[in-house]
């Protein structure tokens, strides 16, 4: 067989600065939305509605998840799927401060409940992601590469736009209050916007992401071939069937969507349970930091489906006001960040060595993968990650635990930054002597 | 064409098949093939394989792995 010239080229794949500074900013917006937490007490989580409880969840998700997601996003269609991002520098020196400042605006509008700062929010985030997502259909519609990973994360780019929209809709709505009529309901609005913003975003990424990395990285078997066309599709359909409560809010509409509820958090549960199954099969016994937050990750999936069900099965429960802080406890810390944190422990190493690797040629060696974050600091960032996780679901339950549950959230966050600082500078003082032509050994 | 030489790298966690494969380049004689085994396609490999010097060709097999073949470049003289 004759070698060929590659088919594809990567001289525009991102500069490691382009993720670098979302995955950088986003656990410090973590540590903010646990002092959020901390100062405010036990009243934050009496209900999902309280100003505090709402700055903090967008804090975390907007500029802790969405960061580190587009992060990821902007970095995995170049590396592994091979497609050429439009101008990465620009994307990013335009998309993380509008999206860091658009978070602040949007915290800052619920817990001071000023009106207009909820227009700029939505402001911001329509330019900034509008940006960001005609770059990424572009990138993913031209790419060569194929598989089930590009198709899901395709769904999951739209999954954000359409997350965006209702968001934007939803903080105009809070903004301009009687100058905009709208014939949908507030509750549904927010409904569909939590849905596709966990679900066809958030989720959707991350069922695309691991069809790659979970076998790759963990050595496991891969995902069932039907399973992985399988998903997707059935999520997306629950996510559209689930979006109609928007046109028929009646007390009909609400019965039927507590069965799309119900196959959602199903499909939740299939996915987690096939993902701790196949790390079960893995061919290597060692057990790092990464495989450890994808369990908790998985766990704490099937414990939201579980919880789904019995506050579907249980009226009365469900009615409670903290039984959704209890879902969003499982998942937003639960399920993304354990995701999150445990991938940018591989990512940032991978892309360290990467990146080197280029600049060094074959003729100087790059330092060794383990040698990027000490073992010792994620291990213990990770204990401390799950026992924050612990005093969460215990402050929805006894609220006197909220402030040393926002005291140890911040911890945790603070340290995982502290970890990823570390890996950034391993990467400056490498390049510097290749630059130098001293050489790194290992 | 010499029988290649084979590195199996389907049970080997990122990057440590790009570290093995980038050890044995500098020692691959002008008509020899390197075969790599990987449970994924070795994108990154291939933008340091054309900066460098070396073709390949790769190919899926049936399980989802692939199977790649690095050789250097013949020089047009």
């Amino acid at each position: 067989m004759r070698p060929t010239q590659p088919a594809l080229s990567f001289e525009q794949a991102p500069p490691i600065s382009v993720p670098y500074r979302f995955f950088l900013t986003a656990p410090l917006f973590g540590a903010v939305a646990g002092l959020i937490l901390a100062v405010l007490g036990p009243e934050t989580l009496q209900s999902r509605w309280s100003p505090g409880a709402l700055a903090m969840t967008h804090l975390i998700v907007v500029d802790f998840m969405l960061q580190a997601m587009c992060g990821s996003l902007l970095q995995f269609v170049a590396v592994v799927a091979g497609a050429n991002i439009w101008r990465p520098r620009l994307v990013a020196a335009v998309v993380h401060p509008m999206i860091t400042a658009g978070a602040i605006f949007l915290a800052s509008a619920f817990l001071f409940g000023q009106q207009a700062l909820f227009v700029a929010a939505a402001a911001v985030f329509v330019v900034a992601l509008g940006f960001f997502l005609t770059v990424m259909f572009v990138a993913l519609l031209r790419t060569p590469a194929r598989g089930m990973s590009i198709h899901v994360l395709r769904v999951a780019v739209f999954g954000l736009l359409v997350t965006v929209i209702l968001g934007a809709t939803l903080a105009l709505t809070l903004g301009l209050g009687d100058h905009l009529q709208s014939d949908w309901s507030l509750l549904a609005l927010i409904n569909v916007h939590v849905a596709w913003g966990l679900g066809g975003w958030a989720l959707m990424l991350v069922i695309g992401v691991s069809y790659l990395v979970v076998p790759m990285f963990q050595l496991t078997p891969s995902y069932p071939a039907w399973l992985m066309r399988f998903l997707p599709a059935a999520l997306f359909v629950a996510l559209c069937l689930w979006s109609l409560q928007l046109f028929a809010p009646d007390a009909t509409s609400q019965k039927w969507q507590a069965i799309v509820g119900l196959a959602g958090a199903a499909l939740g549960a299939l996915y987690a349970v096939t993902t701790l199954r196949l790390q079960a099969q893995r061919k290597r016994r060692q057990v790092d930091p990464t495989f450890i937050f994808w369990r908790v990750a998985m766990l704490s999936l099937v414990a939201f489906a579980l919880s789904w069900l019995v506050l579907e099965v249980l009226p009365g429960l469900g009615a409670d006001l903290r039984a959704p802080l209890w879902l969003g406890v499982l998942v937003i810390p639960g399920l993304f960040l354990s995701v999150i944190t445990g991938m940018l422990y591989k990512i940032m190493p991978f892309l360290n060595w990467l990146h080197l690797q280029q600049q060094g040629g074959t003729v100087v060696t790059s330092p060794n993968m383990k040698q990027m974050i000490p073992e010792r600091a994620m291990r213990g960032q990770m204990r401390l990650h799950i026992t924050a996780l612990g005093l969460l679901l215990g402050a929805v339950l006894w609220p006197a635990l909220a402030i040393p549950a926002g005291l140890a959230f911040t911890a945790s966050c603070l340290w995982l930054e502290w970890n990823l600082i570390g890996a950034a500078r391993v990467y400056k003082r490498h390049r510097d002597r290749i630059r130098a032509g001293i050489g790194t050994g290992a | 064409m010499p029988s290649p030489r084979i590195i199996d790298g389907r049970g080997m966690e990122p990057p440590e098949p790009l570290e093995r494969v980038l050890a044995e380049l500098p020692k691959l004689a002008q008509d020899e093939e390197l075969l790599l085994l990987v449970r994924c396609e070795p994108l990154p490999l291939y933008a340091i394989l054309a900066k460098n010097g070396f073709g390949y060709s790769s190919k899926l097999q049936a399980d989802g792995s692939n199977e790649v073949r690095i050789s250097k470049i013949q020089s047009r003289t």
